[in-house]
């Protein structure tokens, strides 16, 4: 009898402990310093105030960006006619491919960049090669291992589409009588950078996290998982995350050589250095012909200002990490499959492998078990959850 | 002495040219010392320049607002674009070089100033970016009376 009565003691004592644990651990908040709250405020508000890109006449034209998401899904633009920008950019995916690296008319060798939140970038691409979205659209239309289309045949595709509601119908309610056909395939690009720009990411855990942090709602912020809590923590701080991944976008736009090997089939991928090359040749930069905004717009001073370097060799472009949920795999060579091996990636990071007379900011993290899963953790707040519906084909 | 100009007139060129003199001599003596609101003053040897920022420019992807340091202006952010305006005293030093870098990273901008004369010693930079947060260290090279000099300020961005 008294056996039972201790056991039974025992079980309760053990229950209430659970709950009170569970109430604890649902109610904590840590004690952000000033210091962690200011840079925590940083990475909001959520989302951005859109601004219209001034290179771009068409920008926030519905008309445009309606025009522009029926171009996305159109495999009649590709020299094959059978891709189009979303068999490489899967709405379902954070418009990425799952891949390793990108599979156009011919195989790549850098990942497939996803599309949420592209409006507003400064440099698009792993290399910064384009400065605007609409230059950044028009390229994989071009290129030989993408779609491979040729500017004729794209501007012949809008003329000779003359059914009711078709291309040209719709080309010319947006754009006028189409032109000359480079002028033709650069509109097209605008208006696909039109409706790009819409895709803009949910609010996350995180930002919720942040706003009720900042109004003094602990009750709310403490909403936000404990472990989350700590991984942010570690990205503010300790791991220096934030000194890159800046800013309400997470990036600070700009390039950097992680450790991350350049080698690809047949050569390196020189990254940054030969991106600001190819954007200083375009004729598609924001400095040249078909730009829409006046001369002297600030929106040109990066083009007009960026300098080239050789420790640009080897520098990716610091991508956001708003979404990475959908996105695997990560790096510019998709080498990392999973969050977990991105954190363990920095934790054990090969200093070696940096440039020699690159930039002393990474440092091997050598995070414990439960710290990598706390920045894990962290990362995984910075999504909101599947692609809704609304943007599938 | 002949003039060549009719009394009255010559009376009112004599005074025009006098007006332009003063207006010279006053526009230089307002540009020299520079004043309080022209930024933060620096000085070496017979060389004083004040800095501010000026401007920031749109279209950049980055909304960054770092807390201020009392020495910055706080429309510098992390991943933006901003120019500066420097006054030179005295007004006959050319500013000849704008730029910035980060000493413990190692690195500098990932863009190059381009210089602007405005007159009487006041240059504007545009195309300043500061990438990252953390401790940089403006750099502006003037040229005075055959001499290179060099000024240079710290800037914290958190």
């Amino acid at each position: 009898m008294w056996a039972v009565r201790r056991w039974t003691a025992a079980v309760l004592a053990l229950l209430l402990a659970a709950l009170s644990a569970t109430s604890a651990a649902a109610a904590m908040l840590l004690d952000f310093t000033p210091a962690e709250v200011a840079n925590i405020a940083s990475h909001g508000p959520w989302p951005p105030t859109p601004r219209l890109d001034p290179s771009n006449r068409v920008d926030g034209q519905p008309a445009a960006i309606a025009f522009g998401r029926t171009l996305f899904f159109d495999p009649g633009l590709s020299a094959s006619g059978r891709l189009s920008c979303a068999g490489c950019h899967l709405p379902g995916q954070g418009f990425q491919d799952g891949r390793a690296v990108a599979r156009g008319l011919a195989p790549g060798v850098r990942n497939t960049p996803g599309l949420i939140d592209v409006g507003g970038q400064r440099w698009l691409g792993w290399d910064g090669a384009h400065d605007s979205l609409w230059a950044a659209s028009l390229a994989p239309l071009l290129a030989a291992g993408e779609m491979g289309g040729r500017k004729e045949a794209l501007a012949a595709r809008v003329r000779d589409d003359a059914e009711p509601g078709g291309l040209s119908q719709r080309y010319r309610a947006v754009f006028g009588a189409p032109g000359r056909d480079e002028a033709v395939a650069v509109n097209l690009a605008k208006s696909m950078a039109a409706w790009l720009t819409t895709l803009v990411s949910p609010r996350s855990p995180f930002d919720h996290f942040r706003d009720a942090l900042l109004k003094g709602d602990k009750a709310a912020a403490a909403r936000f998982p404990i472990a989350a809590q700590r991984g942010l923590r570690l990205f503010v701080g300790q791991a220096n995350c934030a000194v890159c991944h800046a800013g309400p976008s997470f990036s600070n736009g700009e390039f950097a050589d992680i450790g991350v090997p350049f080698f690809v089939p047949g050569g390196v991928d020189s990254g940054r250095h030969g991106g600001i090359q190819r954007l200083r040749a375009s004729r598609y930069n924001r400095l040249g012909e078909f730009s829409d905004a006046p001369p002297g717009d600030a929106s040109a001073t990066g083009t007009r200002h960026v300098l080239l370097e050789h420790r640009h060799f080897g520098e990716f472009r610091v991508p956001t990490l708003r979404g990475l949920l959908a996105t695997a795999p990560y790096m510019h060579d998709g080498s990392l499959a999973t969050l977990d091996a991105v954190v363990q990636h920095y934790s054990a990071l090969n200093e070696e492998r940096l440039h020699a007379d690159g930039e002393r900011i990474l440092r091997r993290l050598d995070l414990s078990a439960g710290e990598a899963a706390d920045l894990a953790a962290f990362l995984r707040s910075l999504s909101a959850g599947p692609v809704p519906s609304g943007l599938r084909p | 002495m002949r003039r060549p100009l009719p009394d009255g007139l010559w009376a009112a060129a004599q005074a025009l040219m006098a007006a332009l003199l003063i207006g010279t001599a006053t526009a230089a003596l307002a540009a020299c010392p520079p004043a309080a609101g022209d930024g933060t003053r620096l000085a070496t040897g017979p060389l004083q320049m004040t800095w501010r920022v000026v401007g920031a420019a749109s279209g950049s992807a980055t909304e960054a607002v770092p807390e201020p340091t009392p020495k910055v202006a706080p429309s510098i952010a992390v991943g933006r674009h901003f120019a500066v305006e420097m006054q030179l005293c005295p007004t006959s030093a050319q500013l000849t070089r704008v730029d910035a870098s980060m000493p413990a990273h190692r690195h500098g901008m990932n863009y190059r100033p381009s210089l602007t004369t405005l007159g009487e010693g006041r240059y504007r930079a545009e195309g300043l970016m500061f990438h990252m947060a953390g401790h940089w260290e403006l750099r502006f090279d003037v040229e005075l009376a055959g001499q290179r000099l060099s000024l240079s300020d710290g800037v914290s961005l958190r």
